[in-house]
């Protein structure tokens, strides 16, 4: 074999590579396809009316594993026969890092589910700033939460700013119990202080009972944490650090104090053991099947936990630090917002309004979310009737707060589960593990 | 003969001929000037030959990994316009004491991808080769090569549930007494790095072996046989036989396992997600959550280059030592 034409053929291959290569570089001038700051994401002047001789087609991206998107979606569509509605599914940890790119898309859905994370799309003016439709609605005294989706230019601060959606179903976290165990052991509940939960939780776990079952595989502590955190800290501080406030902090020592209860939890034993093995889903399973006393969780636990348990299931809400004091929660809930793009704002804009009134009220609690329109909502009896009850109590306190890992940073969940299982597992104490919250939040907010 | 010439040998056979007959028409010494020119033109036809691998191979390899390397010089969250921020995301990589972490265990991967599973495959290579033939060896190599064959994604699913707290492993602890031993493996500080890389040994161990199994059936029998003449036993035969003869396979193999435990994700991600706390994190979950979730896009392409970077050194150094003459 002679050298010089081998190494010649080489040359010539590699150089065509490159050619190609080049071409094709220069082909896609986009190479960083940022938004560009020109794209209208205002509504300007708009109205409440839609086009009723006109075929329109909305797309509908959501996370929601409920009835609720589905149901909401039917509805519509028989009330407005022009227009169709195509809903584009996808499961939850998907969706979340997936959404942004589906949302810079050029086919982007109409409306899709607000979820931590998609604050990027304000600056890159990807989201269509609501306001003059939420005026002309009146979206002010219709939705309860319209804070959490309300944003900064930058989207880094939520709760001030300009509205981008509503938020059709609300969800919040209290404390399931097993009604049986709890008159089996005698303890009385619900308890009127966080003092007197923990002493049920002591009562149930000399009794050999796991006290609150949980599951931190995923993060599941995060519920406890957040609840706490709620009942311990002022609103003005939860609010200014989960909602990304510049130069707020959470090293604070009303966090200090939330953070080192669930930990005493933990260690004393009152936890699921091995709590960092187990997952969130399988928590609440295995409480249903009747393993454990209580279980701190969302509404959205609710259907799962009275299938398992039936009439032996009961709910009540995180307790205050003091006797009588204010009900103080954390809840999110399914926030639809819409898409710059979208070439049917009037129409999308009659969606969201559709989902604060009565009809869409039924179908949201039907898939366990409290309904803006609380009145609305048919009562119901068992385990859900309870939680309702609890919902309402929340509302009259204005006490649902905003978990703080959805808009403190968009890297927060990750950081969240890592620490809480930092903190679980004995290998980082209270004031790390806050510290090490920090150190994500200001990373963000620099 | 160089390759090119032996691969398009016939097919530019007329447009030399009539070179040829050009030449043949002038001077000699003009002579060896045609003869290149022909040459070079069937270089160009095998390029030809070549460009319905090379293209595709360029637009969906090549040219992602270029763009991967432009946009890690960018700080860029994916939605709004970059800026240019040179080598600074490299910078950031070097002093991140979570990216030390992802690279050691992805270091202590390698142990569970590579090590255990080449020297399980050799074994049960060397096991089921010598019983060749006999009833339930296909059986045998079809069970070992199953895991090869799930998607990951389920495999993850499935050791879930053996390694949960009253999963199939702890029941089998629990069932011969050892009751004091279980533990939640995948929440385990000690255990979650070791538990997810017994999954990859699971497998790739069928791989490795199928990759010995044919090399042991490229081996001459008759050096097997003269080894028994002088009295070898099965363990001689393997140590002085299979294993020197086996080089090539080794160099395969070690580099399809090595890329496999520097690359991992999609095991870890479905089994741990990189927890508890940050004891399973490995270089890919961290690209992947920079990339998506903290909308860190430049450091997570800067991180992939040089991952992609570690890989090449790691395979090129590899295949440089197996192709020394033992």
């Amino acid at each position: 074999m002679s050298p010089s034409p081998s190494s010649l053929s080489r040359r010539t291959f590699l150089t065509a590579t490159g050619a190609v290569g080049a071409a094709a570089l220069t082909a896609c001038s986009d190479l960083t396809p940022g938004a560009s700051s020109s794209e209208k994401s205002s509504s300007g002047p708009v109205s409440t009316a839609i086009p009723a001789d006109e075929k329109i087609t909305l797309v509908v991206a959501d996370a929601d594993d409920t009835t609720m998107t589905p149901g909401l979606i039917a509805a519509f569509r028989e009330k407005h026969p022009n227009i169709t509605v195509k809903r584009n599914y996808t499961g939850w940890d998907d969706y979340l890092k997936s959404i942004n790119t589906t949302m810079s898309a050029d086919s982007a859905p109409d409306i899709a589910q607000f979820t931590s994370g998609m604050q990027n799309l304000v600056p890159g003016r990807l989201l269509l700033k609501v306001g003059e439709y939420g005026k002309a609605y009146g979206w002010a005294e219709k939705f309860p939460g319209l804070d959490q989706i309300t944003l900064t230019p930058d989207g880094k601060t939520v709760g001030t700013g300009d509205l981008y959606g509503v938020g059709a179903g609300l969800s919040f976290e209290g404390v399931y119990y097993n009604k049986a165990k709890a008159q089996k052991l005698g303890l009385t509940v619900p308890p009127a202080t966080l003092d007197e939960l923990e002493a049920l939780f002591a009562k149930a776990k000399a009794a050999g009972e796991t006290a609150l079952v949980a599951g931190n595989l995923d993060g599941g502590l995060n519920h406890a944490f957040n609840v706490l955190l709620s009942a311990y800290l002022t609103p003005k501080d939860r609010e200014a650090w989960a909602y990304g406030h510049q130069s707020a902090t959470i090293v604070l020592p009303e966090a200090e104090k939330a953070a080192e209860t669930l930990k005493r939890w933990v260690d004393k034993g009152y936890v699921t053991p091995k709590v960092n093995g187990v997952s969130d889903n399988d928590a609440t399973a295995a409480f249903a099947k009747g393993e454990g006393v209580f279980r701190i969780s969302g509404n959205w636990a609710a259907a799962a936990v009275a299938e398992g348990l039936g009439e032996g299931a009961g709910y009540f809400n995180m307790p205050p630090v003091t006797s009588g004091g204010k009900v103080r929660t954390t809840g999110a809930g399914v926030y639809y917002c819409v898409s710059s793009k979208s070439k049917n704002a009037a129409a999308v804009a009659a969606f969201l309004d559709f989902t604060a009134g009565a009809e869409a009220a039924a179908i949201t609690a039907k898939a366990g979310f409290m309904a803006p329109d609380a009145g609305a909502m048919p009562s119901q009896s068992g385990l859900l009737g309870d939680v309702q009850q609890g919902w309402q109590t929340v509302v009259k306190d204005a006490g649902l707060q905003p978990f703080i890992q959805n808009s403190s940073s968009p890297t927060m969940g990750d950081t969240l589960t890592t620490q809480l299982q930092l903190l679980a597992g004995g290998k980082a104490t209270a004031g790390k593990f806050l510290a090490g919250l920090q150190t994500d939040f200001e990373n963000y907010h620099k | 003969m160089t390759t090119a010439d032996r691969l398009t040998g016939p097919a530019p056979a007329p447009g030399a001929q009539s070179r040829v007959e050009r030449g043949a028409g002038g001077t000699a010494r003009k002579h060896p000037r045609p003869a290149r020119s022909g040459r070079r033109r069937r270089r160009a036809v095998a390029l030809l030959y070549l460009l319905p691998a090379l293209l595709p191979y360029t637009l969906f390899a090549v040219l992602p990994l270029l763009h991967t390397a432009y946009l890690s010089l960018f700080d860029w969250d994916g939605v709004t316009l970059p800026s240019f921020v040179g080598l600074d995301n490299y910078g950031r990589i070097v002093t991140d004491p979570q990216l030390r972490a992802a690279a050691w265990h992805a270091g202590a991967l390698i142990l569970f991808f590579s090590v255990l599973p080449i020297c399980l495959g050799l074994v049960s290579a060397a096991i089921v080769s010598r019983r060749a033939g006999r009833r339930g060896t296909t059986l045998v190599r079809t069970v070992l090569f199953l895991p090869q064959v799930i998607p990951l994604v389920a495999v993850g699913i499935l050791w879930r549930w053996v390694y949960a707290e009253d999963g199939t492993l702890n029941q089998a602890l629990r069932a011969i007494g050892l009751g004091g031993l279980t533990d939640a493996w995948l929440g385990s500080f000690t255990w979650a790095l070791p538990a997810v890389g017994l999954i990859g040994s699971w497998v790739v161990s069928g791989l490795c072996m199928v990759l010995f199994l044919s090399g042991t059936q490229r081996i001459d029998p008759e050096i097997y046989e003269a080894a028994r003449m002088d009295g070898a036993g099965p363990v001689r035969e393997f140590t002085a036989i299979t294993v020197p003869l086996l080089r090539p396979e080794f160099a395969v193999a070690l580099s399809i396992t090595v890329i496999a435990a520097l690359s991992s994700f999609d095991l870890i991600y479905i089994t741990t997600g990189g927890g508890p706390g940050n004891s399973t994190v490995v270089p890919g979950i961290l690209i992947y959550r920079l990339a998506f979730g903290g909308g860190a896009v430049g450091v997570a392409s800067a991180l992939a280059i040089v991952l992609t970077v570690v890989i090449s050194i790691a395979v090129l150094v590899i295949n440089r030592l197996s192709r020394e003459a033992p």
